[in-house]
């Protein structure tokens, strides 16, 4: 049987593992952007934060969030899964644990450089005019750093959809399943077209997420910043 | 300019020390403002006149002291509620990027919860004030703008929701000096409509001297030297910082505070319409417009005939006249008639002001 044949007649199963696959990367990604989101805007201090107890505090945990977070990225993926799994069991809470676990710092570092990149004119007039840190956050400053913040949620998707794939090791959904069976019994019928399927799928994945980003960079973006 | 000697904001025996610094940034300052006038903040570097103008509005909290904004105790209340009854301008404008410029200047009126059609007449009416025609202005974002324009729009911002104080910090520094000048001119005309109390700190003395109708120089250490209207800081330094501050540019920038309207002008003739009794006369054209002098006492020579407006000031009149290497101006009203002649000589053996015999 040749590739497309294969492909043919296994469509309506690829397109079920590519819908895992997607939405497994969305909701790892949706969750620790949360995580990213709330821990950067909370611990955010620049040169205008007044001195408090605090600051040294948030400052702290912010560096200290960032260090755990990359070294998290570099615990290799079948590990991590295989650690998660006495705790969390098999199937799709380990994976997506994971996942979010590995897309935390690519979108921390992103939303504290964002953060960071807001002009101090910007932040003293608007304090000088009387707006609150509240205020300031979600009126200036998420809106000015939200270009970074996106590119960062992006760099985790992509990070993310490959790695997705070793959640077939646990039993969790996606193309990864998928593969690693045709990987076990490559050399027999079809199981390179299994494995090669299986890939591509994840290329197409990636395409999808792509055109996504497109579409929500060209709409989320305030108009006086677009490039 | 009008000056009712009511305090609108004061200061008494602010002092600021910053945490882990030594001496303080500014110390024991009493300052007031009279309401409707101008306050020049002047200095040499990290003499505390920054740090004075950001404890009016609470940006930087004083460790000691009160603040008085028109007689009311300001110093423990709200920072926030504080900040947008002051207008708030700054060198760098800060205009944020993402806003138009309508919803830049329509900050402090949206917080205060303002209904739509009075924050767009709003909008309108300080665009037209800082001379920016609002259909063409108002939906563009800062980015498109120039430097100038963006200050203007800084201005009017600061102007939003008509509050009784302005605190400008180096508003104009920025700014190429050809923009800057026309800035300060159209600025000085903009306080003549509103009569806002205004602090203003600068570090350009020409500025102050313009601008304000107080200096207020500060010394090394936060300490005020002097506070005082700029003629007095020129000609009666009160100490020798102040002094040598001033430095030794006071006598000719002295000249561009005496209006040539405020002068004893030497009166002229129109040629042929009286005797040559020692003063200067000149032809006219058909519109009565000075076109040369036709006599002048005591000299042969028949320098060229050159103007200036009776709103300028000393200054412009001796730029005028180096400028043509003559040594007698023609002061000119809004028709262009002549009003009366500047001598060269006149300079330096005295101006008489008008009322002064």
């Amino acid at each position: 049987m040749d590739f497309f044949t294969y492909v043919g007649s296994e469509l309506d199963e690829l397109v079920f593992y590519g819908q895992q696959h997607f939405l497994l990367v969305a909701i790892a990604v949706g969750i620790a952007g949360a995580i990213s989101l709330a821990a950067g805007m909370l611990l955010h201090t620049n040169r205008l934060t007044p001195d408090s107890w605090s600051k040294p505090l948030r400052i702290g945990s912010r560096e200290g969030l960032l260090v755990a977070s990359s070294a998290a990225l570099t615990i290799p993926s079948l590990a991590l899964f295989g650690l998660l799994q006495p705790v969390l069991g098999l199937g799709a809470t380990p994976s997506l644990t994971a996942l979010a676990i590995y897309s935390i710092y690519p979108i921390l570092r992103n939303v504290v450089a964002g953060l960071s990149s807001v002009d101090d004119a910007v932040l003293e007039s608007a304090r000088g005019m009387g707006m609150g840190p509240v205020r300031r956050m979600l009126s200036i400053q998420l809106p000015l750093a939200w270009p970074v913040i996106l590119s960062g949620i992006r760099v985790a998707v992509l990070i993310i959809i490959g790695i997705a794939v070793v959640a077939g090791a646990i039993n969790g959904p996606g193309f990864g399943s998928s593969l690693f069976l045709g990987l076990q019994r490559l050399g027999s019928v079809n199981s390179f077209n299994q494995v090669l399927a299986a890939t591509l799928g994840c290329l197409v994945v990636a395409a999808v997420y792509e055109l996504v980003f497109w579409a929500v960079q060209r709409f989320t973006t305030p108009r006086g910043i677009r490039v | 300019m009008s000056d009712s000697g009511k305090p609108m904001i004061a200061l008494e025996g602010i002092s600021k020390t910053y945490p882990k610094a030594a001496a303080p940034a500014v110390q024991e300052l009493n300052l007031e403002v009279p309401e409707g006038t101008i306050s020049m903040f002047i200095g040499p570097s990290g003499c505390g006149k920054t740090t004075t103008l950001k404890m009016m509005n609470r940006l930087i909290e004083p460790t000691t002291g009160r603040i008085l904004l028109d007689g009311e105790d300001v110093t423990t209340v709200n920072a926030d509620e504080l900040r947008r009854r002051i207008g708030y301008v700054i060198q760098q404008v800060g205009l944020f990027p993402h806003f138009t410029i309508a919803d830049n200047i329509a900050v402090v009126p949206k917080i205060l919860g303002w209904d739509r059609n009075r924050i767009t007449a709003r909008v309108d009416e300080l665009l037209h004030l800082v001379g920016l025609e609002p259909k063409d202005y108002r939906d563009r974002y800062p980015r498109q703008l120039s430097g100038g324009q963006q200050q203007r729009i800084g201005v009017a911002r600061g102007l939003a929701a008509d509050p009784s104080v302005m605190l400008m910090d180096e508003p104009f520094g920025a700014i190429d000096p050809i923009t800057r000048d026309r800035l300060q001119d159209e600025f000085l005309e903009l306080q003549q409509q509103i009569a806002k109390t205004i602090c203003f700190v600068t570090h350009d003395l020409s500025e102050a001297v313009k601008l304000g109708d107080r200096i207020a120089v500060f010394g090394p250490g936060g300490t005020l030297q002097q506070y005082d209207t700029p003629d007095n800081v020129l000609t009666h330094p009160a100490n020798e910082f102040v002094g040598e501050f001033v430095g030794s540019g006071a006598a000719v920038r002295r000249l561009s505070l005496l209006e040539l309207s405020r002068l004893e002008l030497q009166s002229v003739g129109l040629d042929g319409t009286g005797e040559r009794n020692g003063a200067p006369t000149y032809e006219a054209d058909a519109e009565g417009r000075p076109v040369r002098w036709a006599y002048l006492p005591g000299t042969q020579a028949r320098p060229k005939l050159v103007t200036v407006p009776h709103t300028g000031t000393v200054y412009d009149a001796v730029d005028v006249m180096l400028d043509s290497q003559t040594e007698l101006v023609g002061v000119v009203d809004g028709e262009q008639r002549l009003q009366g002649a500047l001598w060269w000589k006149d300079l330096v053996e005295g101006l008489k002001t008008k009322g002064q015999a």
